[in-house]
């Protein structure tokens, strides 16, 4: 048997715990339900230089206090993270951290979720007796758009393992030594690499802030839901942080399998975008050559007995949820109408070394996948609009279409979210929530199906789309609708490949892979 | 001194030249001309990874230029495959680099505690008083920069100065207008 | 002998025979001195049986830690799959110390002879001789004399035709103190900042560029030839039974006659300060003593009857440390003198761990503060707080000399710090 297969026990803090040989104490801490705080340890990153000094625990037999972040445990060890000299020890490392510290919280956007702030309260370090005069550094730009206040920084050196352990860009360091020590990068060359957005989310103080996101939101006045990146068919999991109903920023959610701790650059900017534009906000219907507001039941009404059999073109877009494009499907199939289109735009693919399986992927939308598994197909460009032939557009597909596209349709059904130029052609707009207002599912590139969450309520009545048309539906005679996405996901589930054995419960927040009659055409690396 | 202009660098010496010189020999480019890259190439030979040539390569700036610029660093990046803010992130570690021009004769008088026992601090303000500058300038004339230096490894011959790549040792106050004489 | 005086309680060995001789630093004149007579032997002699000799003789680490260096060397595998390195620490950056460059001025070959020995004591082929920026002249005199080596057989390929090769490099490192830490030292050779890292992995597991290292200080090396030579009971001939042999003791401060000597272990230290090194000049008494370069805790002019060995000076409350004594005299500011102290640390500090990088800062602002007449009782108190929170805390010992000392003055010379207290 291999040392690495050896299971050993060990105490920590009076809990008796079992882990395999080679966990390290502050690990092995975690199995015991203790959190030991730390600073420069990261689960992300690899490197591990025990040099912030915060994790110092008592482990019996040990002259001095040893760092749970790189100490091994050992069978039978005995260890207090809790004692009064590690608390003594780690109730120090906060005074000598806020010894130049400006203490400007009121100020900083890492208030409420800072863990100087939080390890300064737990320790009880609250007074100082620093009589000396503060060393300044001031505030310094490190890239396009993000700031490095200096003042703030704990030297845990997390941003600068973050670029050269897992970006592999050795772009940002550490300057000078002892007490005048500071990160910087090389004068002329910002970071500019695509994931440099996550030295903001290591950080463990405000030391580096999002330009973007610098005094936008206290970390109390937001609301977050779990949602997944719509950036790329990678779906990164995330936290959409929003205030006041609108999001103001994206982070990453740790996900094993996809995307590690690690977002990149442009999925954070990618839902931030999507509170812009002109929404529909209600449904609207051309009964007598204008388009005027109707309330939902009017409208579902009017749109169920104007759709008939006739021959006609569907164009969805890759960015929906599968719930959407399921009965989306189902409605094309309920009038007549086979096959329809997406569009997925393309980009330049960028790998996160340290994390390879991680990529900001050529298709940006997140969900492809599911498109073809409802079986759309991808196109280049829009496809023409007979004279007289329906046209069902689902999401955001019209976003560069020309102000006349579907002007000469016989029936325009267009189900979106924004009013972009060519939806003033339609014959009905039913107003869909974007992907951060409602619940649902995506398929990424490797066929996992993962959940997103509510994070933002619709303007007007806009409502998701697999609701609306769910009823839509019966009002054509088929189902009742539904209401919940618990029951949208089981209809969907039951009739897609590969997701028949799935339940909304059941994903969980880290998502499930399709079985294999699912799996996406397109070979996954 | 003489011979090493003479005889081809012998590689085992080729990490150990003084980089604080008084001689300088300016260039915008270190390893375009023979001499940068038998350095560098010998310097290389000594380790088994590039980066083990860093140190050596950053005083051969020195020696050169009498300080490290950022091209400098830049060029030395590019020649043992290291990002240039990492070169910089070692260079600014070491008291040594300068990052800025120094005069002509850099004068580092040592005042840590041997020295201190004895006049270190006199003899510092000796040399600025008699250089007329302040700590860490460039005389106007460009020959002197005085600074304080921390242990010299000379305590035992308090007070000890290094101007370049000499060592003045047992110096008093009253020493300092001659040996600023002596120098060119 | 002594440099640049001699004194009878001198042992002139190999070691310091030479200092102040000129013709001892060129190959030729050292041949004639009868250099290199010990390489040849070494050379028919398996690493082990090497390693056993310097076992046997007790020889202790000469840079401050005082570890037994045949047992370092034990901890090298003895079936090498790569390469394995000998690191010499030529980084002398003490405050107090300066008997390394004794060594590669006067006796450069010596310490080559020491450094090819030792390597092929730890299965080694290359020897990076790491010496201190500042030390142009000194380690000008040892390049050359590794190029003479080259040049004569004794280093390179095949050396004396034995079939053995062995390279050195001398390599000057830019100005850190915290090179002189072993793991800082490998860090700062392998071309970064000299950053200490946390062990393990040991040295001997993966130093420098991941190898099995050793790293031995100049004056142990310098030793090992007239062990091999003389075999370990000759070594013990002098010293005391936990710190045999010889040391260079570099004496400085207030003294008469201060200086580098070779001296016994164990010889007293008040002989060392009034007997070797005439005490303080023009009839001042001495105040106080730091006896092993400013990492150790100062001892009062009472305190100084103790035995200068590692046992001896650890019982006296204080440590051999490097044995670099630092004489102060009657009219010595204490306080001041702490300040100084606790500023070269500071500076020095590299600045991973926070207790050093804020605390040796702090604690020479504060020692500033009070020599200048503005300090206050609670900056004793905090003082004393220092002292603990900067224990044992951190990834090097950096921060706990700073303690050393500080912590000692402050227990001794009391009434010196309340003397400035503002009332």
């Amino acid at each position: 048997m291999s040392d690495a297969a050896k299971q050993i026990t060990l105490t920590i803090d009076g809990v008796e715990v079992s882990v395999e040989a080679g966990t390290t104490l502050l690990q092995a801490a975690e199995h015991a339900g203790v959190v030991v705080p730390h600073y420069c340890y990261h689960p992300g990153i690899p490197s591990r230089p025990a040099q912030c000094r915060m994790c110092l625990v008592e482990v019996e037999g040990q002259p001095k206090l040893q760092p749970s972040c790189v100490f091994p445990a050992g069978d039978g060890m005995v260890v207090h993270t809790t004692s009064e000299t590690a608390e003594r020890a780690r109730k120090s490392v906060i005074e000598f951290l806020l010894l130049n510290h400006p203490l400007d919280c009121p100020i900083c956007d890492a208030a409420g979720q800072c863990m100087l702030q939080d390890y300064a309260f737990e320790t009880g370090q609250l007074r100082s007796r620093y009589a000396e005069a503060k060393m300044v550094l001031g505030r310094d730009r490190v890239a396009d758009d993000i700031l490095y206040f200096g003042d703030r920084c704990i030297v845990c050196t997390r941003c600068v393992r973050f670029m050269e352990d897992i970006a592999g860009d050795n772009a940002l360091v550490v300057a000078q030594r002892g007490h005048k020590a500071y990160i910087d990068t090389f004068p002329g060359k910002d970071l500019d690499h695509a994931f440099r957005g996550n030295i903001v989310d290591v950080c463990p103080v405000g030391a580096l802030v999002h330009e973007d996101f610098v005094f936008k939101a206290r970390a109390w006045d937001m609301d977050s839901a779990p949602g997944i990146c719509p950036g790329c068919s990678t779906g990164c999991n995330i936290e959409v942080n929003v205030k006041e109903n609108q999001v103001v920023r994206t982070k990453p959610r740790l996900n094993p399998d996809v995307n590690s701790y690690w977002m990149c650059d442009h999925g954070r900017r990618s839902l931030v975008m999507m509170n812009r534009g002109v929404r529909a906000e209600a449904p609207m219907i051309r009964r007598a050559g204008e388009l005027e507001p109707a309330s939902w039941n009017e409208a579902l009404a009017w749109v169920a007995g104007a759709l008939d059999d006739s021959s006609g073109i569907a164009l969805v877009s890759a960015g929906v949820s599968n719930e959407a494009l399921f009965y989306t499907r189902r409605l094309l199939d309920r009038i007549g109408i086979e096959g329809g289109t997406f569009q997925v735009d393309q980009g330049d693919e960028v790998t996160l070394s340290g994390f390879p399986k991680l990529k900001l992927r050529a298709d940006r939308a997140p969900n492809a996948a599911g498109a073809e598994l409802q079986g759309f197909r991808r196109s280049d460009g829009l496809p023409d609009v007979s004279d007289g032939a329906t046209l069902v557009v689902l999401g955001d597909a019209l976003a560069g279409a020309p102000t006349d596209y579907g002007a000469n349709a016989g029936f325009f059904l267009y189900i979106g979210s924004h009013l972009v130029p060519a939806a003033g052609n339609a014959t009905a707009i039913l107003p869909a929530a974007t992907v951060p207002e409602a619940d649902g599912t995506f398929v990424n590139y490797e066929g996992r199906v993962q959940r997103f969450h509510r994070a933002l309520r619709s303007p007007g009545v806009a409502r998701p789309g697999w609701m609306f048309l769910s009823r839509l539906l019966e009002k054509l005679g088929g189902e009742p609708g539904v209401r919940e996405i618990d029951d949208a996901f089981a209809v969907m589930a039951m009739g897609t490949a590969g997701m028949e054995a799935m339940s909304w419960a059941g994903l969980g927040l880290r998502g499930e892979l399709l079985s294999e009659a699912g799996q996406p055409a397109v070979a996954v690396e | 001194m003489g011979d090493q202009v003479k005889k081809p660098l012998h590689p085992a010496a080729a990490s150990s030249q003084p980089f604080q010189v008084t001689d300088l020999r300016p260039t915008e480019r270190l390893f375009d001309d023979p001499e940068g890259r038998d350095r560098l190439e010998k310097a290389l030979s000594r380790y088994p990874e590039k980066r083990a040539a860093l140190l050596p390569m950053l005083g051969y700036a020195q020696e050169r230029n009498g300080w490290v610029s950022d091209e400098n660093m830049a060029e030395i990046a590019g020649e043992l495959d290291l990002t240039p803010a990492y070169v910089r992130s070692v260079a600014t570690f070491y008291t040594m680099y300068n990052k800025h021009p120094v005069g002509r004769h850099f004068i580092q008088v040592c005042t840590c505690i041997s020295c201190h026992l004895d006049e270190a601090e006199e003899v510092f303000e000796r040399f600025l008083s008699e250089t007329g500058t302040r700590a860490g300038e460039i005389s106007e004339d460009g020959k002197y920069t005085v600074i304080e230096a921390e242990c010299l490894g000379a305590c035992g011959f308090a007070t000890a100065v290094q101007i370049n790549d000499r060592y003045f040792e047992n110096v008093t106050p009253e020493q300092v207008p001659a040996i600023l004489d002596e120098l060119d | 002998m002594g440099y640049p005086y001699s004194h009878d309680l001198e042992v002139g060995t190999q070691l310091s025979r030479h200092f102040g001789d000129e013709r001892a630093r060129t190959l030729e004149g050292w041949k004639e001195l009868g250099g290199y007579a010990t390489l040849p032997r070494a050379l028919e002699m398996e690493p082990d049986a090497i390693t056993e000799v310097v076992k046997n003789s007790g020889l202790r680490g000469r840079g401050g830690a005082g570890f037994p260096t045949g047992v370092k060397w034990s901890f090298m595998p003895k079936e090498p799959n790569g390469p394995h390195y000998l690191c010499c620490n030529a980084d002398e950056s003490e405050p107090g110390a300066f008997k390394d460059r004794e060594i590669l001025r006067w006796v450069p070959h010596l310490l080559i002879e020491g450094c090819l020995i030792a390597a092929r004591a730890i299965r080694a082929e290359h020897v990076y001789i790491y010496v201190r920026g500042e030390f142009f002249p000194f380690s000008a005199i040892l390049r050359d004399a590794v190029v003479e080596a080259y040049e004569g057989g004794y280093v390179g390929e095949n050396i004396l035709g034995s079939g053995w090769s062995c390279d050195i490099t001398v390599h000057l490192g830019a100005g850190a103190y915290i090179a002189g830490e072993e793991t800082g030292l490998m860090s700062s050779l392998m071309g970064g900042r000299a950053e200490p890292w946390i062990k393990p992995p040991f040295p001997a597991q993966s130093g420098a560029f991941g190898r099995p290292t050793t790293v031995n200080n100049v004056e142990t090396l310098a030793a090992v030839p007239m062990i091999v030579a003389e075999g370990a009971d000759w070594y013990r001939q002098w010293g005391t039974e936990k710190s045999p042999g010889t040391k260079l003791w570099c004496c400085s401060g207030h003294l008469e006659r201060p200086g580098t000597y070779e001296l016994p272990l164990g010889v007293n230290l008040r002989d060392v300060i009034y007997e070797v090194c005439g005490g303080a000049p023009n009839g001042k008494k001495v105040k106080a003593v730091i006896p092993g370069g400013s990492s150790t805790a100062m001892l009062t002019a009472d305190e100084l009857d103790c035995s200068g060995c590692y046992e001896g000076m650890a019982e006296a409350g204080s440590a051999l440390g490097t044995a670099s004594p630092i004489v102060m005299n009657e009219d010595t500011n204490i306080v001041s003198a702490m300040r100084r102290i606790a500023q070269f640390y500071a500076h020095e500090s590299c600045g991973q761990c926070v207790q050093c990088r804020e605390g040796t800062s702090w604690t020479a602002k504060i020692l500033q503060r009070i020599e200048n007449g503005e300090g206050t009782a609670e900056d004793l108190d905090t003082l004393y707080h220092l002292c603990v929170q900067m224990t044992g805390r951190t990834i090097c010992p950096l921060a706990d000399s700073v303690v050393f000392p500080l912590l000692s003055s402050l227990d001794k010379f009391k009434d010196e710090y309340e003397a400035l207290i503002k009332r």
